[in-house]
Formats: C-alpha cells, sequence, structure tokens
C-alpha cells in the first residue's frame, strides 16, 4: 500500500517541480520561437504519456498485490491491444517528428538577406570578421595566421581588404537582423552558443560550419562554448550586444578593417625596423637582463 | 560431415522411446484423450559437451573455464570499476555543488574525473557487467546448457578485459595522469597540449579500450554460438526467456559496433604516436603551425557514435530482458505480449544502427542527415514504448509481490519511462539544438543508461543471490537500500533537466559568474547532496551481502517459484556442468504462471504436458 | 525436404517453414559445428572493421585538400628497365589467391582422411602466404626508400601513407597470423593429432579435421579482404 503512495507522490512532485520550478528557459531573444513551442509540445504529449504510465503502474500496485489465491489474468496475447498501442504511439511520435523537422528545415536554410559573421575559435577565445561595404566575407586559410593578420585573410582577395574585424570576445549584432553565423576554428572543436538565441552549431578546425538566427531582443546575451575544448573551456566566454540600428551603425563604424590594420602594420614594422637598427645593442642588453 | 567423428555414445541418452513410455502413463491418469506423442520432442542432435574440469585451485578460481566462475570474476572486477567511477562522480559533484571545497580539485583534474567516469561507467562497469557478468552466469543455465561452447576462450575473454582494467587503471599513475578529453575522445583536443592527459593518458586509454574489444569479441563468439548453436531440447528460439534475448541482441550489437570503436582507436593512436593525421586538420596552436593536415575530425565522431549508440543498446537491451523477466516472476503473471517484446528488442537492435548522427545533430555534419537521423530516432520510440506497454500490462490482473526486486522493477520502469520521453526531446532534431550539450543532455542519459539498468541490475542481484550464493538476501536492508537509492538518484537528476533549460552546458569546471546560471547554485548543492547519499547507500548492499553470508537464512531451490531452466539445476548453486546427469528437456516458454487449471501457481519450463493435461496452455 | 544429418527432421515448405526451422530447438544452423559458427560470426564482426578501415580511407581521401598520388606511379615496378605499374601487386594478388586454392584443396583431403595430402597442401598454403607477407614487406620497404612515410610522402597528400601502412599492414598482420596458424596445424595434421582426437596444449578440445575447414574460411576471407583492398588502393 504505502509503495504506491510513495510513487504517486513522486509522480505528483514531479508534475508539481515541472509546474512551479524556479529554474526554466532563459527569456528567448531570437526568432526561434518554434523551438520552445516543439519543447512544450513534447512535454504535453511526452509528460502525459510519462503520468499515464506511472499512474496505471500505481493502479496496479494497489488493485494487484500479493494476495494468496488471487485469479490471475492467463493472458499470452492480445493482437487487437497491442495494434492499438502501437499505432497510437505512432502517431503521437509523427505529431512531435513533424514541427521537429519543420523547423529544422527553417534552420537549415539560411535567409537570403541575413549579414554573414565569421565567428573564429580558438583555445580558448572568440573573435569576430564582419562584412565591410562590399557586402563580402574575404577567404581565409589558417596557415596565413600571424600577428599582422590575427585573421588568417587572403590579402590577394580583394573581398578580404573592406572587412571589418573586432578583435575582441564581445560583439556587438543588429536588432531584427538574420545573422548567418560562420564558425571557424584554428585548433579544436568549439560552438558558439547564447542560451538566449536557442541555437548553437560547432566550430570544426579544416571546414566552416554555419547557422542563422535572427535576433529580437535588444539587450546584452553572455557567449559560451558549449562543445568540450579542454582545459579552459569553462572560461571560454564571450558577449553578444543586440542594438537598434542606429546605435548598431555608430558602432561599427568605430571598428576596424583589414585595410586599416595593413596600413597600421606597415607604419608599425617600418618604425620596428628603424628601432632595431638603431637599438640593437639596447635590446641585446635588455635580453640579459630578462635572464 | 563432423558429426561422423563424433562419439555416437556420447548423444544425449535420452531416447524419444523412454518418453514415449512416459506420457502414455501420465495420459492414462488424467483420461483426456490426448494424443499419445503430445511430450513428443525431437532425439538430441548434439553430443555431450565436452568438459574440461579443473584439477587445481588455479584452475578452479583463477584461469578458470567455468562460465558461472567467469560471470562472477566478470561481474567482481566491473564493480569495482564501478566503485572506482562512482568515487570519481562524487569528486565531481564535490566540484559542482561546492566550489573551492576541495582545492585539489585544478580543471586539470575536474576534467579528467569526468572523462574517467564516463568511460568507465559504460564501457567498464555497465557492458561488462550485463554481457560479461550476467551473460556468462545465465546464457548456459537459461538455455540449458552445460557450459559456453568455447570454455577456453571464455576464460582468455576476461583476462583479457582484467588486463584491460589494469591498463585503464595504470593511467591514474602515469606522469600527466589520465585522459581527460571527455569520454567521447573528441580530436583534435584529445591529443594536443590543453588537454589533460594528452600523453601517456590517452594512449593508455586506446590500448585500454581495444584490448577491451579484443576481450569482449572473444566473450561475444561464446555467447552468439552458444544460444543459437547449444540450446537443450525443446528450447525453441521462441521460448527462451527475455533475458537471453537481450543479451544475444547487444551481444549481436557488440560485435558489429566494437570494430568501429576499435578501429577510431587504433586510428587515434597512430595521429598521437607517429603523427600520422587521420583527424587531425591544419591546426595552428600557440602561434606555430602543427606538423598535422587535411584530416577529418568529424570522422572521428561518425566513427565513435557508430560505436557508440548501439553501446546504449548494449546496455539497455539486457536490461530490457532481465527486467521482463523480474516482472514476470514477480507478478505472478505472465510477460504480455511475448512475441512483441522480442521482436521489440530486435528490432530496437537493428534501428541503433541507423540512428548514430543523432549525436551529433550540432557537429558541423552536413545538416540535411539532421531529417534522416531525426526520423529514424523517433521510429525507435515506438518498439521502446511498446516494451513499457508490456511491463504496465504485466502487472494488470497479476498478483504481483511487492518485494525488494518487484521495487527496483518499478523503479526501473519510472525513471526509464522518464529517460525514454526526454530522449524525445533529444532525438527530434530542432529541440536538439538548444538542448544539446547542456545539463538535460547529462540527465537525459544518466536517467535512461545510468540508473534506469542500474535498477535492474540490482534487482537481479536481489533476485538471483540465492541462487548464486544460496542463501536469502535480507528483504529489510533491500528495501531500504531501493528506496534511498531510487528517491536519491530521481531527486538527482530529475531537476538536473532543468539547469539544462537554464542553458548550463556540460563538462564546465565551474561557471558561477554567470548571472542567470547563479540561479542554479542552490540546486547543484542538493543535487550533489543527493549524490553523496545515493553513492553512500550502496553499502547497504555490501553489508547485507556480508550478513547474509555469516547468518542469512538458506535458500531452498528455487525460491521465488520461477520457471526458467536457471533455478532447475541439480544443485544449488549449480555445480560445474550445471544440470547433472541430464540435461533437462523443455516444454514450454517460461512463462507459464497461473494457468488455468494448474494445481501451482507455475509451470516450470521443464514441466511435459502430459504431466500437467488438464490445464489450457495457449502459448508454448 | 529433411535434414539428413538429423533423424526425423521433416521441414515445412515456404517462409513458414524457414521461420519454423531457424526457430526450431537447440540449434539454429542444423548441423554445423559450433567451431565454424563462430569463425563466421567472428569474420563478420571482422568485416566490420575492414568496412570501418576502408570507409574510413573513403572519408579521407576525399576530404584532404591536398592532391591523392596516382597508385599506378606510386605502385609501379622496373621490369627489365620498363616501369610497369602494379606488376609486383598483380604477383602478390595472384599468390594469396592461388593459396586459397591449395586451402580449399587441404579441406578436401582433410575431410577425405588423407592425412599426408592434406599436410602438404596446408603446408604449401603457409609458403603461399608466407610469400605474400614478404612481398608486401618488399613493397613497404621500396616505398619507405622512395620517402613514403606515414605522416608524409613527396608525392601529395599525407593520408596516402597513413592510409596505406595502416590499411595493408593491418592485412598483413592478419595473413601473418594466418601463417603462424597453418605452420601450428600442418605440423598438427602431420603428426596425426586430428586423426587420433588429440587435446588441444591450449585449449583441451578433442582434435577433428572440421579445424582446417575453420582455418580455411579464415583464410579465404584474408584473400577476399585483399581484393577489396587491391581495388581500393591500387586501381582507384
Amino acid at each position: 500500500m504505502h509503495v504506491g503512495i510513495i510513487f504517486f507522490l513522486i509522480i505528483l512532485g514531479s508534475v508539481l517541480f515541472h509546474i512551479f520550478t524556479p529554474w526554466y528557459w532563459t527569456d528567448i531573444a531570437s526568432n526561434w520561437q518554434g523551438m520552445d513551442d516543439t519543447i512544450t509540445l513534447t512535454f504535453w504529449i511526452g509528460g502525459g504519456v510519462f503520468v499515464a504510465v506511472c499512474l496505471f503502474m500505481i493502479y496496479c500496485l494497489f488493485k494487484f498485490s500479493y494476495k494468496e489465491g488471487r485469479k490471475v489474468e492467463y493472458k499470452p496475447e492480445d493482437k487487437k491491444l497491442e495494434k492499438i498501442l502501437t499505432w497510437a504511439t505512432t502517431l503521437g511520435i509523427a505529431a512531435l517528428l513533424a514541427p521537429g523537422l519543420i523547423i529544422w528545415n527553417q534552420y537549415v536554410n539560411v535567409p537570403k538577406n541575413a549579414l554573414e559573421v565569421d565567428v573564429m575559435a580558438w583555445q580558448w577565445g572568440w573573435q569576430y570578421r564582419l562584412p565591410g561595404e562590399d557586402g563580402k566575407l574575404g577567404t581565409t586559410k589558417v596557415t596565413n595566421i600571424n600577428d599582422e593578420n590575427p585573421f588568417g585573410i587572403n590579402v590577394d582577395d580583394p573581398f578580404g581588404r573592406d572587412d571589418i574585424l573586432v578583435q575582441s570576445d564581445y560583439i556587438n549584432l543588429e536588432n531584427n537582423k538574420p545573422v548567418k553565423i560562420l564558425l571557424r576554428s584554428v585548433d579544436v572543436l568549439h560552438n558558439w552558443y547564447v542560451p538566449q538565441f536557442r541555437s548553437k552549431m560547432d566550430a570544426v578546425p579544416g571546414i566552416v560550419t554555419f547557422y542563422w538566427f535572427e535576433p529580437n531582443k535588444i539587450g546584452e546575451y553572455e557567449v559560451l562554448c558549449a562543445e568540450y575544448c579542454g582545459v579552459g573551456h569553462y572560461a571560454m566566454r564571450g558577449g553578444v550586444e543586440v542594438q537598434s540600428t542606429k546605435d548598431y551603425n555608430v558602432w561599427l563604424s568605430e571598428q576596424e578593417t583589414f585595410q586599416d590594420l595593413i596600413a597600421k602594420n606597415e607604419t608599425l614594422e617600418f618604425e620596428d625596423n628603424k628601432l632595431a637598427k638603431n637599438n640593437n645593442i639596447n635590446l641585446k642588453q635588455d635580453i640579459y637582463k630578462e635572464e | 560431415m563432423s558429426d561422423e567423428h563424433e562419439n555416437k555414445s556420447g548423444y544425449q541418452a535420452q531416447s524419444s522411446e523412454t518418453i514415449h513410455a512416459q506420457s502414455s502413463e501420465a495420459i492414462t491418469g488424467s483420461g483426456s484423450g490426448i494424443a499419445p506423442d503430445m511430450d513428443y520432442v525431437r532425439p538430441a542432435e548434439l553430443p555431450e559437451q565436452d568438459l574440461y574440469h579443473p584439477h587445481s585451485f588455479i584452475e578452479k578460481w583463477v584461469f578458470c573455464q567455468d562460465a558461472k566462475v567467469i560471470g562472477v570474476q566478470y561481474f567482481l572486477t566491473a564493480v569495482f570499476t564501478g566503485i572506482v567511477g562512482l568515487i570519481l562522480s562524487w569528486l565531481m559533484r564535490l566540484q559542482l555543488g561546492f566550489p573551492g571545497l576541495a582545492g585539489f580539485i585544478t580543471a586539470e583534474h575536474y576534467y579528467q574525473f569526468v572523462t574517467m567516469h564516463g568511460m568507465i561507467m559504460v564501457v567498464y562497469f555497465l557492458t561488462a557487467l550485463f554481457l560479461g557478468g550476467f551473460g556468462n552466469y545465465l546464457i548456459p543455465l537459461m538455455v540449458g546448457a552445460r557450459d559456453m561452447v568455447f570454455p577456453y576462450v571464455n576464460m582468455l575473454s576476461f583476462w583479457m578485459f582484467f588486463v584491460a582494467v589494469v591498463v585503464l587503471m595504470a593511467s591514474f599513475f602515469v606522469p600527466g595522469g589520465p585522459t581527460g578529453a571527455g569520454w567521447t575522445l573528441y580530436p583534435p583536443q584529445t591529443i594536443l597540449e590543453g588537454t589533460p592527459g594528452h600523453g601517456w593518458g590517452i594512449l593508455l586509454m586506446l590500448i585500454s579500450l581495444s584490448l577491451f574489444v579484443i576481450g569482449f569479441t572473444m566473450g561475444g563468439l561464446n555467447y552468439m554460438i552458444t544460444i543459437l548453436q547449444a540450446r537443450t531440447r525443446g528450447m525453441t528460439l521462441m521460448r527462451m526467456p527475455l533475458t537471453v534475448w537481450g543479451i544475444f541482441t547487444a551481444t549481436v550489437l557488440a560485435m558489429l559496433a566494437f570494430p568501429a570503436l576499435l578501429v577510431s582507436s587504433i586510428m587515434m593512436t597512430l595521429d598521437k604516436l607517429l603523427g600520422t593525421s587521420f583527424f587531425m586538420p591544419t591546426i595552428l596552436k600557440a602561434g606555430e603551425v602543427l606538423e598535422y593536415g587535411g584530416g577529418s575530425p568529424i570522422l572521428f565522431q561518425h566513427l565513435f557514435w557508430f560505436f557508440g549508440h548501439p553501446e546504449v543498446y548494449i546496455v539497455a537491451l539486457p536490461a530490457f530482458g532481465i527486467v521482463s523477466d523480474l516482472i514476470s516472476v514477480h507478478a505472478r503473471k505472465n510477460i504480455f505480449g511475448y512475441r512483441m517484446m522480442v521482436w521489440a528488442i530486435v528490432g530496437i537492435g537493428a534501428l541503433s544502427f541507423f540512428v548514430w548522427a543523432h549525436h551529433m545533430y550540432v557537429s558541423g555534419m552536413n545538416p540535411w542527415f539532421g531529417f534522416f537521423f531525426a526520423s529514424t530516432t523517433l521510429i525507435i520510440a515506438v518498439p521502446t514504448a511498446m516494451k513499457v506497454y508490456n511491463w504496465i500490462l504485466t502487472l494488470w490482473r497479476g498478483n504481483i509481490r511487492i518485494n525488494t526486486v518487484m521495487l527496483w522493477c518499478l523503479g526501473f520502469i519510472v525513471t526509464f519511462v522518464n529517460g525514454g520521453i526526454t530522449g524525445i526531446f533529444l532525438g527530434n532534431v530542432s529541440v536538439d539544438v538548444p538542448l544539446s550539450d547542456t545539463y538535460f543532455v547529462v540527465a537525459h542519459f544518466h536517467m535512461v543508461m545510468g540508473i534506469a539498468p542500474l535498477m535492474v541490475i540490482m534487482g537481479a542481484i536481489y533476485h538471483w543471490f540465492p541462487l548464486v550464493a544460496g542463501k536469502m538476501l535480507n528483504e529489510k536492508l533491500g528495501k531500504w537500500h531501493f528506496w534511498i537509492t531510487f528517491l536519491g538518484a530521481y531527486s538527482i537528476y530529475f531537476p538536473m533537466h532543468y539547469l539544462g533549460f537554464i542553458g548550463v552546458p556540460r563538462r564546465y569546471y565551474e561557471m558561477y559568474d554567470s548571472p542567470y546560471m547563479t540561479s542554479g547554485v542552490g540546486l547543484n548543492e542538493f543535487i550533489s547532496t543527493a549524490a553523496f547519499i545515493v553513492g553512500a547507500a550502496q553499502l547497504f548492499l555490501v553489508f547485507n551481502i556480508i550478513k547474509t553470508m555469516k547468518t542469512g537464512k538458506k535458500a531452498e531451490q528455487n525460491p521465488w517459484k520461477a520457471n526458467s531452466l536457471e533455478w532447475y539445476t541439480s544443485t544449488v548453486p549449480p555445480e560445474h556442468g550445471n544440470f547433472g546427469d541430464r540435461l533437462p528437456v523443455v516444454h514450454r516458454w517460461p512463462y507459464d504462471y497461473n494457468v488455468p487449471g494448474a494445481e501451482q501457481d507455475y509451470l516450470p519450463q521443464t514441466a511435459a504436458p502430459s504431466e500437467v493435461a488438464h490445464t489450457e496452455v495457449e502459448k508454448t | 525436404m529433411s535434414d539428413p544429418n538429423i533423424e526425423g527432421f521433416e521441414l515445412e515448405k515456404g517462409f513458414k517453414g524457414m521461420a519454423k526451422d531457424t526457430g526450431s530447438d537447440q540449434t539454429m544452423f542444423k548441423g554445423v559445428h559450433w567451431g565454424k559458427a563462430m569463425m563466421w560470426i567472428f569474420l563478420l564482426s571482422d568485416t566490420f572493421v575492414f568496412s570501418c578501415f576502408l570507409i574510413a580511407y573513403m572519408k579521407g581521401r576525399s576530404s584532404t585538400p591536398a592532391e591523392w598520388p596516382n597508385p599506378s606511379e606510386v605502385f609501379a615496378l622496373d621490369a627489365f628497365g620498363v616501369p610497369v605499374p602494379l606488376l609486383l601487386i598483380a604477383l602478390m594478388t595472384f599468390v594469396l589467391i592461388t593459396s586459397s586454392g591449395t586451402m580449399a584443396l587441404a579441406v578436401k583431403y582433410g575431410y577425405e582422411k588423407n592425412r599426408k595430402m592434406c599436410g602438404y597442401l596446408i603446408l604449401a598454403t603457409a609458403l603461399g602466404g608466407l610469400t605474400f607477407v614478404g612481398m608486401q614487406a618488399y613493397e613497404w620497404s621500396k616505398l619507405i626508400h622512395e620517402g613514403v612515410r606515414p605522416w608524409s610522402n613527396p608525392f601529395g597528400a599525407a593520408q596516402f601513407g597513413s592510409f596505406f601502412f595502416m590499411i595493408t599492414g593491418f592485412h598483413g598482420t592478419h595473413v601473418s597470423i594466418g601463417v603462424i596458424f597453418l605452420f601450428i596445424y600442418c605440423y598438427k595434421v602431420f603428426a596425426g593429432h586430428y586423426d587420433k582426437g588429440k587435446r588441444g596444449w591450449f585449449t583441451k578440445m578433442k582434435g577433428d579435421y572440421v579445424e582446417v575447414e575453420i582455418l580455411g574460411l579464415y583464410w579465404h576471407f584474408v584473400d577476399l579482404v585483399w581484393v577489396f583492398i587491391f581495388a581500393f588502393f591500387y586501381l582507384w
């Protein structure tokens, strides 16, 4: 008797926990409301099945617990019942699968007007690249990466010259404008994940992966790495700020382009060379000092 | 052809003539006018198995060829690894629930604990326990064989497993410590600096896995051939207990899935040792381009999950089978829809080879795969759901003994249904996107392939302990053990799903500086506390076993009044050869409980129809 | 239809009969020796190992950005000053396939209890296998001499060497193990262990000529795998 009651309390507790839980979704800030809706639908159907199965089990415990000489049904099979259950389950599964696939179809088809954002990941940090006025990102290569070309852009590629470089873990995005995240990694797997945007995808070294979303809520959000990438995984965080078009454009105009960077590097290099020549002896002394 | 060389006199002694004589005698008694050959069972087509009896202590207890001893050896070794895994999980929960309390747990250590806990529990604990432990002990007994068909290979299988465990445990003591690459061992990070144990640790892990696969292959061949080719007379496939079906299908899966693990281990070992680039693309590390290039990290994930997903069912299917038997015995009712159960096991097994990429929806593979794998994954839910229905329909109108064994079964149903439903979330591709790599996943797979199979293991221990040790475990201690474990485990993993909803990613050493995660602090403390209690509660079982061995009640033969053959051995516990002079002859399926017209509420598989001629048996 | 091996066993016709036969008691494969069934299932498992290797190879070859070396140039052999593509491989394949033939004959004579013929044919098979391994060693050393390494090679994609050495090495290991067992079985045949039913050194199982057939299954499998490796490495 008490066994059934305890099991009943567990089921009741689970349902109540689900209803009153303080731990639930962060407020959604992108267009993927459909994912949340499918989850809710799955909760209704799946949760219903869970409760129904458990309650039936508890009913059996109350009704048929051991009694010497109880008359037990002997019925190895019931084709009709099995058929009904199979079809009902299939129907329920189909009802869950259909919306899932429809949303996945949206997820893999990126809208044409989406802004391409190159997200580059490494152990353990992020940086971003936006297309310049030509609206296109330049091609890149891992082996091109060095101090003067932190994104590894092919210098010969004319599309790359005006690319806007954001050498920071933080990036700004324009509200209500679809974004296509192009993920690339220079070392191991990473995953650019903002819980409020609901979407994610691994960054895989060697290939470029993508996904898209449309931020629709102004605010600051934390970026988390969601694919284990070594000891610093938990500390590999960044940030996104979704801004109105006006604020976004102000921010954008303050960013450096690849062209600017090259120019700056050339000046630096020139000065470096001059310094190096003049201060050769000094430099050597510095090294001794450090030792 | 080979039969020609066999000694004809070695054939099983019972000829059909003697059976005829017995049956006609019985029928005269009942007078129901049934045809005189109703007890007919085809004569033996197999020669008596040639057993090698041990001659010394070492042959009897160390390098033993008796499947029962090997089963116990497997069981104890697996439990040892399980205890190591349990301690590691405590350390992890210590860090997650109370960060900073144990100062010695650095991020490196934490990731090493995560990795070793995962690998140990999935491969070295659950797989070895179900197939090596229960498989070895139960298969020959349940199908009515004297032993496994290749006892020597079976013995090698255990020792190979033992060496694999030793190599695995050795990695705790090598420079750099065990690998901290996550149990999925995703390259490139697995073998690069920046991951703990990227030197010796990962090498030993890969070697240990390869040894495990080799050892398991030897055992698996035994399980399969014993079930296919060494059943006793009358034991048709559709009369086998579901335990055997579950273990058999899981073994088939293992034989076909472990090759992928072996291949990926070999390839990664070469990447690590020789500098090949199977899984290694061009990599920039600390400003320098490494000597790798042109490999595909996703290839590893495909290979790994081609093993990894069937692996889930390698653990789950034996659990399904065992729990079906336990429920049927203790509900005193035939399992409902036996044929459906068998086909569900086989169907789940077959489908499990076509769903692997649902672990990779956000891995960067071609997104169009998502449609296919989401569909196959959700199709697999149908046979699984049918099994659940059949378990609860078995309870319905039964005569349920609510003892410790049944409690574990009920606990299994609750946790398995819970974990199965959350599986539908994760299998449904676009729902998986927000949830993957969060604590929702951790909670899901612990519920469905951690806790649920563990419930079955515990139930099976309480059920078969009288057979193995000849003594009955204490019911009262068993019930305490169950309630603390079940309530504790449920309160660990049920709320953990909600951490995933908040968005807490898995494999985070700590993350309380994130604004919306701080709300999870209290929950994490609660979960950790529950984890400590559940782990400690397993001492009930240890204490129970010690107490029982010392002062426990001696078990009678067949204490649960079960039907299957393992309870009808010549002695309890069974000795080498299992069944004495004569192998049993099987006349019915193992689920004839409370058959109308029968005197007792059970009919052993060996009960000939003429002995119980007045019963109304529907299924044989 | 009835099974000649088993007295009084009648098969029903059609699908139902097949299902009934498959699910019938005692054995699923009627009259099949345990060891033989075991070898078949082991080979099925091993097929998956080689399939994984070859699929990985296909994936690796198609996804590496560097150019794949041209096999007919890399594997060419100078015969009297003329480079002949695939000469050595053709020879290796010929030797291995021939050894399959001798193995099949050995099994036949084994069942006929023709101890001598059986033994000599197993010996021939073992020598064929040894020749194959030797030629493979030659091919490896030639490639290594030309600068092909598992991690790099002068002809193109580094994965070429990686996959080549790994897969042919894995296959070569299979052949070598087979050769070792062939020699052991050769000894056992000549010593008459299978005629007397002498127990094995380790397994303590009684010897029987069926063991020759079991080893034969393994040997044919190794040959079959070679055909696939041949096709994928040298002809693609």
